[in-house]
């Protein structure tokens, strides 16, 4: 579970062009929901995954998962929170470029210090649920789009983190990709079990979900 | 995962092979001819050493004190056969040579020049240094009435096989002689002292014209390669004065200094070369790969994962560097060992310093080495400027810029 109180995040803190970037956010996120956070550009929505995501810091209030408050965390503590606790999807160049798509959905597993075997075998799981089971000795950039984005959802599954960010996987792909992507990522939300915060603007994604979370100016509403 | 990091910086090495083969392509050839240069200088003086310790000196020579200081025949060493004896028993001594010289004057019926005369046995010369391997011209015979001639001291008294000379200098007893002899042979021995002023002849007919005991010499010389024979010598004969080959020649022993030095000149051009190019080619590929590095980050690699992958990338750039180089280095030391490098349009200028028109290079491993060592430590150094550039990077930014 995740569960945000009163956070605040300032950009140009006590500058004139002060950005107040996230108003009192309070929110809760249960495990295993498929939460999509919406809103025109510039509401917030990356700034708000990212301090879930630990990859950022905020100016007051409290972030916790589940038990740990993940605010208070130090940088580098806050690096192996989220290697071991969180799954990313970027809107783009997520993978490795050297490294083969079985290599790189295995990347996390491996910087966690999976063995070989139960690598291969996860990778094999996950990469047949996403359909690219017979890309794995390809290298991404002989990937479509929609593929690469994929092997970056397989990435972020393979290694079971208790909650998957994704900042508009979609963005740089075409409807049907989109739709492909989406869906695949419910079925895994729903075998899985993973929790999946999804930041988009796609108007398709909003009927395939069930919470969405509406930003405005950095405030819920 | 040291095999992942090992096996991406491998890859990443080659990501850009027009880039990296340029890099290397500058290590190796500013190595390549660092290693010429420096086997050529090396195989320089040795050679010149060589031709010192052959001709003269030996590794060791023991002296008479103030010998060296008034080279007068009453400081000479008194019943050397004994000290010989004791020598030759000694199992670090390879052989040794003993002579009895003179310093005097040469003439022609025109020209006439200072001179040392040697009183020197062929044959144990031949054992000791190959003295046969120093001959120009004529045939190496020293009869009653021979000489053989340095070969400058032949062009300053413009003489030639065949021709006769008067040598005159003082004997023990104080009285000024002289002798005249025929030249039989002209030597080069690349021993500037020598070539300029030796005149050879046989050590029985110096004892005779110079009245000096036969058991007596003015030198003994040593060959031995016992590093530790010096001291021996010298604490066994306290009364003599006995000095290693560099104490002799103090020039060698500068060049030998001057190799030290210009070994350091090239470890730093080959590091600088080395820095420069593995410098530019990973600043360029760090930034270029700016957002791989952001989302290793932000997935939750640590920095001194991405560090160790940068450092490994610079490294395997400057191994292929130096493997090439070696290579390169290799064949063309191999070449100058083997066949030399002509300087006989320097040759006035150089026979004159002792070297010979061809100068062959020699290869020592300790090239190999240094230059080793230098590519590794200029490779680690190059990427710390680029790998601030990592260190600096927050992730948030560099996804950010995606959009
Ligand atoms: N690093 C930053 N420095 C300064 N201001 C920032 C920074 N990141 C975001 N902001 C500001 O914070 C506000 C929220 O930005 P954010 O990127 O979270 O919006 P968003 O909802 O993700 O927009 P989009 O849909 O365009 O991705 C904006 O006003 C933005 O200008
Ligand atoms: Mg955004």
């Amino acid at each position: 579970m995740i569960r945000l109180q009163n956070v605040n995040k300032y950009f140009y803190k006590d500058e004139p062009r002060e950005v107040h970037a996230l108003v009192d956010i309070n929110l809760i996120i249960e495990d295993g929901e498929f939460t999509l956070f919406s809103g025109p550009s510039g509401c917030g929505k990356t700034t708000l995954l990212n301090a879930i995501g630990a990859l950022d810091t905020i100016d007051s209030g409290k972030i916790f998962l589940d038990e740990l408050e993940i605010s208070l965390l130090n940088e580098k503590e806050r690096t192996r929170i989220r290697l071991n606790k969180m799954g990313f999807v970027f809107q783009a160049y997520n993978l490795v470029p050297v490294l083969s798509v079985e290599e790189n959905i295995g990347f996390i597993m491996k910087l966690q210090g999976f063995s070989d075997a139960q690598i291969k075998e996860r990778v094999q799981e996950v990469a047949s649920l996403l359909k690219i089971d017979n890309k794995l000795q390809s290298l991404p950039n002989t990937l479509s789009g929609g593929q690469q984005q994929r092997v970056a959802v397989a990435r972020a599954v393979a290694s079971k983190p208790k909650i998957i960010l994704a900042d508009e996987p979609t963005a740089n792909l075409d409807s049907k990709n989109s739709q492909t992507l989406i869906e695949m990522m419910l079925e895994l939300n729903e075998k899985e079990g993973i929790s999946v915060v999804f930041a988009s603007h796609d108007e398709l994604i909003k009927e395939s979900v069930r919470r969405i979370v509406r930003l405005e100016d950095g405030m819920l509403v | 995962m040291f095999k992942l990091i090992l096996k991406m910086a491998w890859k990443n090495s080659f990501v850009r092979p027009v880039r990296t083969l340029l890099v290397v392509l500058m290590i190796a050839i500013s190595m390549g001819m660092m290693l010429g240069i420096e086997g050529l200088y090396d195989g320089m003086s040795q050679n010149m050493a060589e031709k010192n310790k052959r001709s003269d000196s030996g590794d060791i020579s023991i002296f008479a004190k103030d010998y060296r200081i008034n080279k007068e025949l009453k400081f000479r060493i008194q019943n050397a056969a004994k000290i010989e004896e004791e020598l030759q028993k000694n199992p670090q001594i390879r052989s040794l040579v003993l002579r009895l010289s003179a310093d005097g004057l040469v003439s022609t019926a025109r020209k006439s020049s200072f001179a040392q005369a040697r009183g020197i046995d062929l044959d144990d010369e031949e054992a000791f240094g190959k003295f046969s391997e120093f001959l120009e011209e004529g045939e190496l015979l020293l009869g009653d009435k021979n000489a053989i001639i340095g070969i400058e001291l032949a062009k300053t008294l413009k003489v030639n096989v065949g021709s006769k000379v008067v040598f005159s200098t003082q004997d023990s007893s104080g009285e000024i002689n002289s002798i005249a002899l025929k030249i039989s042979a002209i030597v080069q021995t690349s021993n500037i002292i020598l070539d300029n002023n030796a005149l050879f002849i046989d050590k029985k007919k110096m004892f005779a014209f110079l009245g000096v005991d036969a058991k007596d010499a003015t030198q003994i010389a040593i060959a031995s390669d016992d590093a530790k024979l010096l001291n021996i010598l010298k604490t066994k004969y306290p009364t003599l004065d006995v000095k290693s080959f560099f104490e002799l020649q103090p020039m060698m022993q500068m060049m030998e200094d001057m190799m030290v030095i210009f070994n350091s000149i090239t470890f730093f051009i080959i590091m600088s070369v080395v820095f420069v190019g593995i410098f530019g080619v990973m600043y360029v590929s760090v930034l270029d790969r700016i957002r791989e590095f952001g989302i290793m980050l932000a997935v939750g690699m640590e920095y001194k994962y991405i560090r160790l992958q940068i450092y490994f990338e610079a490294i395997f750039v400057g191994l292929i560097g130096f493997f090439s180089g070696s290579l390169l280095g290799l064949l063309l030391l191999i070449y100058l060992r083997d066949y030399g490098l002509d300087f006989s349009a320097f040759a006035d200028a150089l026979q004159s310093w002792g070297y010979e028109t061809i100068i062959y290079g020699t290869i020592k491993l300790s090239y190999f080495t240094t230059t080793f060592l230098a590519i590794m430590s200029a490779s680690v150094l190059s990427v710390i400027i680029p790998l601030r550039k990592i260190k600096n990077l927050n992730p948030i930014e560099v996804i950010k810029a995606e959009k």
